[in-house]
């Protein structure tokens, strides 16, 4: 006792000085310890902390932390150690006594993580992080508070690995280490403990890669491993760390792509996928990161076999192959091997692959001109039709889901394709939209009249303050009206005349006969549940599975067998041979009845009162309903909650049936094209029309729904007249639909009368390093060239009126070239002196060559395309510096300024007088030449300039079209050549190829002409790298001379030569030497390469 | 010079040739009747039409036919020569042209002097590739002076009673260079040869090919549908005579698919795309 109040006596004095609640925390810690230690040791303690305290002039506040933390600690750990932990405490206080603070108030709720000899490594940890400045102090203080959390989750070797990942962080930016440091616990709370050091090992990498991304992993790392499958984290880090400190800056990115793409995959094939990712890593960690980031995307197109095979193939390229560019490439999906190879593995059949193939096959069973379109097109055009997925036609076009992957084979998909094809133009073929009205069928006669007698008007027409009915616009429509639940007649009527056409295609057809039955049982069994629905839907259910060839599938309440087994018989009438879209109507009438006897409830029988048909269907005999009578369903009608109706879902292949919008549409395009077809039927009007599309059933309420009705109609409206009016040309479709290498798409802008139309079109971009091309890389945007003044082209002409002249003069030489003398034949003009000689010697000497003594002049058309294509690029607004060498001849002003100044005036004023002349100047000055002499000889060619940025956007300008005839806005557009931005010739090259392809000739050429060397945004790896663009220019030169055309390139790039052997290869090429002569030396060169 | 001739086949001279047995021809229209008349009034026919429609076959049907006519009991028909026209076909190809023998020359008369000569119809086949000399060579012929001027030789030769002038003529792949003359065209009449109805295609490829009913209904039937195709990458339709290739390989017990693949599809066009979507055509036909 004496002791401790002694140590408080001594101590309280000396301690009040530093702070008025010291001196209490030590007594009460005082108090605490006296009972475990002895009064030296006791007195050890005391010192140890009011030296502390002493330390330096903050460090009371570690003191009183200790004060306050040793009753707490010296139960837990022998006296040593605590003076050792004092010591260290001290040492920390030279330092900073925040730390040193932070440190001994942490210390309880260390112990209960550490063994007690593990105390001071830790300080050490703390200590390395601290750099004397208050920022690294602060951090180190942050380290010792947080540290018990971090060692709740971390061992100490790991906290060690931490600090030094947070310890090089602190050399770019205290604030993103705090931070890190601050979520660490976290973060690594809400790893598994096997993944924590993997998870560390990775940051690491980061930190030392790209600094700045570590706090972006430590937001997001944890979740973005969320995703991987638990086992294969720790692998997954690995490689993603091995990656980054490989591959740098990217490493994380790629890291988080790739784990977001593992999400999408199934977590059982993570274990194979991260394998054979780290086996790419080792030959090139890019291809292993864009592996896996490409993985979602191939597994959609591929099986999971397939796609090892498509992953063997790029694994081959990069280790066979020897070419981690090529592989890198494939694996991003860049190259035309990948794609190539993905095509060829996978089963799944893309529209736009087939749709020429389609387009034909349509066009060959109908012989109407019919487009074959993406469903997805429909959607956009807002006239009534809506679902994506099924197929349809709307008379003129047939409409296809984008792509079909429900087989294994490929074959399989196409052939489904091909059903869905033959379905539709079934229905075209078939007459199923050409219905009218009141006319008896091959089984049925015409009831429609005399029930249009007998029907009152729909009930919701005769309501007081109801429009006057109108007239129905087409039959079809009229037909529709005769009943008062359009909904269902609709629905009956399309059941019918689908099986009419499913019927007719399988007996005409027999080839599509197998396939068309396995689709139909592939739809029937995939059928939504039939006792869920009201009896009246089931009812078409069931007459629907029986037309699908299944009616094994059929269940029916018992008690309506008979009503049933009337709906079949009809439904077999419309199977005989020779049935049409008049039956079909007919029968759906009949249909309609039964159906309207039978309550439309959701049956709450048992499931045994539901039974399958009891006879065979095939075996029942085609018979139309007789009027009401048996309409005695007997004491066992089933009970139930009434529903309201609603068709089954319409089966895929037959897709959407609308013949009400059909027959208008194709009524609105007659009218447009003035060929009224049925004088009753026209002219229609805006009401009449209104009324057709707010009864019809076939437009989607969803459409309709949303804001005023009236507006809605309007639009849409005006959205079918303008389909009525488009001219069905199937041009652009063939075009959009051809593949990667030549699609043509018309991208319509929001505003459909901007002046300027600009049609896209795809290349693909040779990317030297893979060894393979990019596929659809570049888009190219051809529009017509501005037109300006005329009065630039006159000019031109006037101002040279003698080369051009001269150039005439030339080119009409070469036209006798073109009549040439074809000796030794057997009969001509006239006797070849030299041949006859020889022949009668022949003859004589008893040998008997031919009589080919004769010539003829056989005239030889000209028959030559040429393509030129202009560099429009900004550095073509340069000028030609052709008052250099005056300066440099009179350079001599004798040191006088105003010599000089008056030089420079005059310099001025003459310029002012006549711009100085810049390269795109020539070029036009070129192209004007070109131009008057091509015309004297007939050959064709086009005028064509290019210029863009990026590779989506390729501008590229029509001057002149090879086909085009020479008028005066051509003559226009020669003004407007002006420099705009980049060069990206090798797009421009390959359209151009393009181009001439599409234009008959025996001789092609294409003729560039440019200023200096390729380069465009993306042009390359970086900025500065040239290589790409000379390689992807030279590439699409051997695909023109391979398109049997005759590239040649002129360029006034003097200093060109470096790279010019390069790109040109074996193409020819010049370089003029004096710019000016550039429009001199155009047409003779033309001259030499156009000779035959 | 004689060279011993193995006898294996026989040589006759051009304007000896005549029908023996009467060829398989189905008349679609009133052609027949047509030809008969030109024949008795002299006056040259034209004959327009696709390749393989049957146009040959017509002229060698008629040239038998027309003994009946008139009332020749020698069961062979008129003599027919044929001339395939191409484009190095020369005025001199056609009339005759002097040989040289020892130190002689020798006259040898072309087919249309030695069918002007007998009295033979002479059949131009694809006239339109024939030079343009050769076309003016038969203008004097073909009107009301049937006058045939051989200049080599200085001699005018008038055209036997039972001379006609018969041309057919393809309107469908000509182009521009390839047309016709209207002072030629104009001076015949022109009967037309279409693609038969289908029963009637039908008829004549089971007839001509031996295949089953069934079979050249199904190719008539497809026909139709490739013929829809033409100028959407078929510049031509599909002859009858093709399809009657296709009949006969499949009535050798060639599976159809394949028969329609090798006699139509590859024969038609060498264009992938049209090739593919014919043959879709053909595998929706045919089951196997």
């Amino acid at each position: 006792m004496t002791s401790t109040q002694d140590l408080i006596e001594r101590f309280t004095p000396e301690l009040r000085g530093f702070g008025a609640s010291l001196p209490d925390e030590f007594a009460a810690a005082l108090g605490t310890l006296e009972r475990r230690l002895t009064p030296e040791q006791l007195e050890a303690w005391a010192d140890q902390g009011v030296k502390l305290a002493h330390h330096s002039l903050r460090s009371w506040e570690a003191a009183a932390e200790y004060f306050r933390a040793s009753p707490e600690i010296a139960p837990r750990i022998d006296f040593d150690t605590l003076v050792e932990w004092g010591e260290t405490a001290a040492e920390l206080a030279s330092s900073s006594a925040l730390m040193s603070a932070a440190y001994v108030k942490a210390t309880p709720a260390l112990l209960d993580l550490l063994p007690a000899e593990d105390l001071t490594p830790l300080a050490n940890l703390g200590e390395r992080l601290c750099r004397g400045n208050w920022k690294s102090i602060s951090l180190s203080s942050l380290f010792y508070s947080t540290s018990p959390a971090l060692l709740g989750v971390l061992t100490l070797s790991a906290l060690d690995e931490f600090v030094d990942v947070i310890d090089a962080l602190t050399e770019r930016s205290y604030e993103l280490a705090t931070a890190c440091l601050e979520t660490a616990a976290g973060v690594f709370g809400q790893l598994e403990a096997d993944d924590r050091e993997a998870f560390l090992r990775f940051a690491r990498a980061v930190t030392r890669a790209s600094w700045a991304d570590t706090r972006l992993y430590f937001e997001r790392g944890p979740r973005l491993l969320q995703a991987v499958e638990s086992g294969q984290r720790a692998d997954f880090l690995d490689l993603a760390a091995r990656v980054t400190t490989e591959i740098g800056r990217q490493g994380y990115p790629l890291f988080a792509e790739a784990a977001t793409s593992l999400a999408q995959m199934d977590p059982a094939d993570h274990g194979d996928m991260i394998r054979f990712a780290r086996r790419l890593a080792t030959g090139s960690p890019t291809s292993a990161m864009e592996y896996l980031k490409s993985a979602p995307f191939v597994r959609s197109r591929l099986t999971p076999e397939q796609m090892e095979r498509w992953s063997e193939a790029g694994r081959d390229i990069l280790f066979i192959e020897r070419n981690a560019e090529g592989a890198e490439a494939y694996f991003r999906l860049e190259s035309t091997r990948a794609e190539d190879s993905l095509a060829a593995l996978s089963a799944r059949v893309e529209l736009s692959s087939v749709g020429t193939t389609l387009r034909l096959y349509a066009k060959a069973l109908t012989g109407e001109q019919i487009a074959v379109r993406s469903t997805e097109d429909l959607v956009d055009r807002g006239i009534g039709w809506v679902t994506e997925s099924v197929a349809t036609t709307e008379g003129t076009s047939i409409y296809l889901p984008p792509y079909v992957n429900a087989y294994e084979e490929q074959r399989a998909n196409f052939i489904a394709y091909k059903v869905f094809t033959t379905h539709q133009t079934g229905r075209l073929e078939f007459g199923a939209f050409s219905y009218r009205y009141g006319e008896p069928g091959t089984y049925t006669g015409g009831t429609v009249l005399a029930r249009e007698a007998n029907t009152p008007p729909p009930s919701h027409l005769e309501a007081s303050d109801a429009p006057q009915k109108l007239a129905a616009v087409t039959p079809m429509q009229r037909y529709f009206d005769l009943f008062a639940d359009r909904t269902m007649i609709a629905g009956l009527f399309t059941v019918v005349e689908d099986t009419r056409i499913d019927q007719v295609v399988s007996r005409e057809y027999s080839g599509i006969r197998e396939a068309l039955r396995r689709l139909q049982s592939y739809e029937a069994n995939r059928r939504p549940d039939v006792r869920s629905m009201g009896l009246q839907a089931a009812f078409v259910e069931n007459l629907l599975r029986a037309s699908l060839g299944r009616p094994d599938t059929i269940m029916w309440p018992m008690p309506l067998q008979s009503l049933l087994g009337q709906g079949l018989a009809a439904l077999r009438v419309i199977e005989q041979p020779g049935a049409t879209v008049q039956d079909s109507a007919e029968v759906a009438t009949a249909l309609y009845d039964i159906m309207e006897r039978i309550p439309n409830i959701v049956s709450d029988m048992l499931k045994d009162d539901w039974v399958a048909y009891d006879e065979d269907y095939l075996s029942i005999n085609p018979m139309m309903p007789g009027g009401g009578g048996d309409g005695d369903m007997g004491p066992l009608v089933p009970s139930g909650e009434e529903v309201a109706f609603q068709n089954p879902p319409q089966p895929e292949f037959r897709g959407d049936f609308k013949p009400e919008l059909v027959q208008l549409l194709m009524q609105l395009r007659l009218q447009q094209q003035g060929l009224q077809g049925d004088a009753v039927l026209s002219p229609m009007s805006a009401e009449q029309l209104k009324q057709l599309l707010e009864n019809s059933v076939e437009i989607t309420i969803s459409e309709m729904a949303e804001g005023d009705l009236s507006s809605t109609l309007g639009l849409f409206l005006s959205n079918l007249e303008k389909e009525a009016g488009t001219p069905q040309t199937d041009q652009k479709t063939q075009q959009g639909e051809q593949d990667g290498s030549g699609g043509v798409e018309e991208e319509p802008g929001p505003m459909e009368d901007l002046p300027v139309e600009v049609t896209w079109k795809y290349y693909d971009e040779w990317d030297f390093r893979a060894g393979d091309y990019r596929p659809r890389w570049c888009r190219v945007g051809e529009r017509l060239g501005e037109e300006g003044e005329l009065d630039y082209y006159d000019d031109t002409l006037r101002k040279n009126h003698g080369l051009v002249m001269e150039t005439r003069r030339q080119f009409e030489i070469m036209r006798p070239e073109t009549f040439r003398k074809i000796k030794r034949l057997e009969d001509g003009e006239d006797v070849d002196i030299d041949a006859a000689i020889e022949f009668i010697v022949d003859k004589r000497a008893g040998t008997g060559p031919l009589g080919r003594i004769y010539w003829r002049r056989n005239k030889i058309e000209r028959d030559v395309a040429v393509a030129f294509l202009l560099d429009m690029s900004a550095s073509t607004d340069e000028e030609i510096e052709k008052q250099k060498p005056k300066y440099d001849q009179d350079d001599d002003f004798d040191d006088d300024p105003r010599k000089y100044f008056q030089w420079l005036a005059q310099r001025r004023a003459k310029q002012a007088l006549e711009p100085p002349k810049r390269i795109v100047d020539l070029e036009k000055e070129s192209a004007i030449l070109i131009i008057e002499a091509l015309e004297a000889i007939g050959d064709s060619y086009g005028i064509y300039g290019f210029s863009g940025y990026g590779r989506d956007n390729v501008e590229y300008y029509v001057i002149k079209d090879l086909d085009e005839e020479l008028d005066d806005s051509v003559r226009r557009r020669v003004d407007k050549i002006e420099p705009i931005r980049s060069t990206r010739m090798g797009p421009a090259i390959r359209h151009t190829i393009w181009k001439l392809q599409e234009f008959e000739a025996k001789v092609k050429i294409l003729i560039l002409v440019s200023d200096g060397r390729p380069q465009d945004h993306g042009y390359g790896r970086d900025r500065t790298e040239k290589e790409y663009a000379v390689h992807d220019t030279h590439q699409a030169l051997q695909e023109a001379k391979r398109a049997g055309i005759t590239p040649f390139l002129i360029t006034v790039d003097k200093e060109g030569h470096d790279y010019l052997k390069q790109m040109m290869d074996d193409v020819g090429y010049e370089v003029v030497d004096n710019i000016e002569s550039l429009p001199r030396r155009l047409p003779s060169l033309y001259r030499s390469l156009a000779a035959e | 010079m004689t060279i011993t001739q193995p006898q294996a086949f026989k040589q006759i001279a051009v304007e000896e040739f005549r029908l023996t047995e009467e060829p398989f021809y189905l008349p679609i229209n009133d052609e027949i009747q047509l030809f008969e008349q030109a024949y008795e009034r002299q006056i040259p026919v034209l004959l327009k039409g696709p390749t393989g429609a049957g146009k040959t076959r017509f002229v060698e049907y008629m040239s038998w036919r027309l003994h009946e006519h008139l009332g020749d009991k020698s069961n062979e028909g008129v003599p027919l020569i044929t001339v395939a026209c191409h484009e190095d076909l020369t005025a001199s190809d056609l009339v005759g042209r002097y040989l040289l023998e020892g130190d002689n020359t020798r006259w040898i008369d072309g087919p249309i002097t030695r069918a002007v000569k007998v009295g033979a119809i002479c059949y131009l086949d694809e006239i339109v590739e024939a030079r343009k000399d050769t076309t003016v060579l038969i203008h004097p012929l073909t009107d009301y002076r049937r006058l045939l001027p051989i200049d080599k030789r200085g001699e005018l030769l008038e055209a036997a009673d039972g001379f006609l002038l018969v041309m057919s003529y393809n309107p469908g792949y000509q182009s521009a260079l390839k047309d016709l003359k209207h002072s030629t065209r104009q001076r015949f009449i022109a009967i037309e040869f279409g693609y038969p109805p289908r029963d009637q295609e039908a008829e004549i490829i089971r007839v001509e090919s031996l295949c089953s009913a069934e079979d050249a209904q199904e190719l008539a039937k497809l026909a139709e549908k490739v013929r829809n195709l033409k100028e959407h990458g078929l510049a031509e339709g599909v002859s009858t005579r093709l399809l009657v290739y296709a009949g006969k390989l499949i009535a050798q017990g060639i599976a159809p698919r394949r028969a329609c693949q090798v006699a139509i599809v590859w024969a038609l066009t060498d264009d992938l795309e049209v090739q593919r979507s014919i043959e879709e055509v053909v595998t929706s036909i045919f089951e196997n």
